[in-house]
């Protein structure tokens, strides 16, 4: 490729990425950042703000969950396992050596990349419900490590975790929720801008032709074992980066299964494909239906689960698009 | 406590006993698991719910009912053969014709929906109370030097009576045969006149079955509440994988093996290690024999 048609080539690519930016979408846009930003600064209670919190917390974590099964196929039955080492890293970072957890949020982005990387490693022959099964297990040896070693992590006692110290004059003491979430969305939106613009490269396109066929992708000469790699490693490196973001947030920590096993697994999955898989964007969403709804039901107590098992049921066998089929009528 | 009496032959062999148990419940959950995912590739998470289900109906037919406990895995075995002929009917066959060329991850989600609402439709209807049966057979059986449960004989026994004909039904009857042909080739099968979607509905009974009879049995051990499955199905599927894909017999040996596994590695460490251990074996094997211990190399990779 000459440098004028490489030259060309990046030049009709801005174009194609406005054009989609017509002015009505750009008003929806708007709008739904509009209700991000403002809808928790007027409401002025606290509630709805921490639910905020945890329907954008979770949205990512289904965005970041999409990224690996909605594109590349690779499903990680241990992702809360990858959570946890996320938390307790930016924890621990901070109890034991002092680490600022600005700093934290980083060292977890690296520490759980590293843990990507090598369930990457060993499972690179493994698909379906064997990586499946291979990933819960390393999730689950994660959880188990945590908790059977309580002299550094306080194992079930639960460790507490400290707040954010303040930056640039901004206050983070806990229950400023308001500024915990505008944190938040900072990071989400880097998140989510990083993912778009890596699916819509040529590593997402990669990763797709992973997921429908492993075979024909090798025989096209793109190494499936790379771009698998490259695809754990990027996923686990924003996962630890918002679970550093959860363990100071939340305040405490403790390796339970309903916090850090399959149960929280399941639920991310679920939060996934009812948003739609291979969208990233319908994640969000359905972060904020599902949990949204969970919050609301609170009273329900175990129909509440029936009810989102029922629908996982339901989004397989009639949606299988999840709430992304519902673009084509609002966007 | 030295090592020394650790090692004492009559207490390895006590925990040997113990393990073997233990596995026998894995290989029977397994031998189901293993039957669908051959024959169908459906990978069934909700197969510990099964199980969860076999033990409530064997704890109100021996209980409540206070019937004999072969009436009880007998209903287990009935009950749940229905009912994973329903979930075939009414859930996979559906997702098999809607969902098209890549079914099966979707149908392994499917399952695990299925999971979380039988998991809280039984915390609703039973409350999360344990009830168990304190010992479905009494008394004592002494083998040269160590002493035996009855209730553990009879568990080892009836698994392998189950095993064993479960082998003669597939090996000779007109369904098993079915059962085979579908197995290896699908498309052939129907065209020699074989029902493959009675075949597949019928096999998903089967497994679930299975599981059911293998919640029943083990009631004196594992009482019935609505997360008890989620240990035995995680177990199941780490055997049926190191059996081998589809590998029956392979699952069913090496469910025996990882409940030995556990046995000793239970009694050697602190608590709370030997799932890191058995997760460590089970790691290992997967980067070293993805296909399984049991089986070849050739044929499908995973």
């Amino acid at each position: 490729m000459t440098a004028e048609t490489e030259r060309r080539s990046k030049s009709t690519a801005r174009p194609r990425f406005l054009s989609e930016l017509t002015p009505w979408r750009t008003v929806k846009i708007a709008i739904v950042l509009g209700l991000l930003v403002f809808v928790p600064y007027f409401s002025d209670s606290a509630f709805i703000t921490t639910v905020f919190i945890s329907a954008v917390m979770f949205g990512l974590f289904a965005a970041i969950y999409d990224l690996m099964i909605g594109y590349a196929g690779l499903i990680n039955f241990g992702y809360a396992g990858f959570i946890a080492a996320g938390a307790y890293t930016s924890a621990l970072a901070w109890l034991h050596f002092g680490v600022s957890p600005w700093l934290g949020l980083l060292l977890a982005g690296f520490v759980c990349a590293l843990l990507g990387f090598l369930t990457g490693l060993v499972s690179l022959r493994l698909r379906g419900l064997y990586l499946a099964l291979m990933t819960f297990f390393i999730g689950e040896a994660i959880r188990f490590t945590i908790s059977n070693t309580p002299d550094v992590t306080r194992g079930m006692l639960g460790l507490s975790v400290a707040p954010f110290p303040d930056i640039f004059g901004i206050d983070f003491s806990r229950g400023n929720h308001l500024n915990y979430y505008y944190l938040l969305l900072v990071i989400g939106a880097a998140i989510m801008t990083f993912m778009t613009v890596l699916v819509r490269s040529k590593y997402g396109l990669a990763f797709k032709a992973l997921r429908e066929d492993q075979l024909a992708t090798e025989s096209l000469g793109i190494s499936t074992t790379r771009y698998k790699l490259i695809n754990f490693t990027l996923a686990s490196f924003l996962t630890g980066i918002v679970a550093g973001f959860y363990a100071h947030y939340l305040g405490i920590l403790s390796p339970t299964p309903q916090e850090f096993g399959v149960p929280r697994t399941v639920e991310i999955l679920t939060i996934t494909y009812v948003g739609g898989r291979g969208t990233l964007w319908g994640s969000l969403f359905s972060g904020f239906l599902l949990i949204g709804f969970q919050e609301y039901f609170r009273a329900l107590g175990a129909w509440r689960l029936v009810m989102f098992g029922a629908l996982l049921i339901f989004v397989m066998l009639y949606a299988r698009r999840g709430l992304a089929g519902l673009k084509k009528y609002v966007w | 406590m030295g090592i020394s009496v650790l090692l004492e032959p009559i207490i390895l062999a006590e925990i040997m006993l113990q393990g073997l148990v233990r596995g026998s419940m894995y290989a029977l959950m397994a031998c189901g698991l293993s039957l669908i995912f051959g024959l169908m590739g459906v990978k069934n998470f909700s197969h510990g719910e099964f199980f969860m289900l076999g033990a409530y109906v064997m704890f109100f037919v021996a209980v409540f009912m206070d019937a004999p406990f072969i009436l009880g895995i007998g209903a287990a075995a009935a009950v749940l053969f229905v009912f994973g002929v329903l979930v075939e009917r009414t859930l996979i066959a559906n997702l098999r014709r809607r969902a098209g060329r890549d079914w099966l991850l979707d149908a392994f989600v499917l399952t695990i929906g299925l999971m979380i609402v039988l998991q809280n439709l039984a915390l609703l209807t039973f409350g999360s109370t344990r009830r168990g049966v304190p010992q479905l057979v009494s008394g004592m059986t002494e083998i040269g030097p160590i002493f035996v449960t009855n209730e553990r004989l009879m568990i080892l026994g009836a698994s392998a009576l189950i095993v064993t004909m479960l082998g003669l039904f597939i090996r000779y009857t007109r369904m098993g045969k079915a059962i085979r042909a579908t197995g290896q080739d699908p498309e052939a099968a129907q065209t020699l006149g074989i029902d493959v979607n009675r075949v597949y509905t019928y096999t998903f009974g089967l497994g679930a079955a299975l599981a059911g009879i293998a919640g029943a049995l083990l009631i004196g051990i594992f009482p019935a509440y609505p997360t008890v499955g989620f240990h035995p199905v995680i177990k199941s599927i780490a055997a049926v994988i190191l059996g081998g894909l589809g590998n029956v017999p392979g699952a069913i040996a090496a469910g025996l093996l990882l409940g030995v596994i556990e046995a000793y590695t239970t009694f050697f460490l602190a608590s709370g290690w030997q799932h890191v251990i058995t997760a460590g074996l089970i790691v290992l094997v997967l980067i070293f024999r993805p296909y399984g211990l049991f089986s070849s190399a050739k044929g499908d990779r995973p």
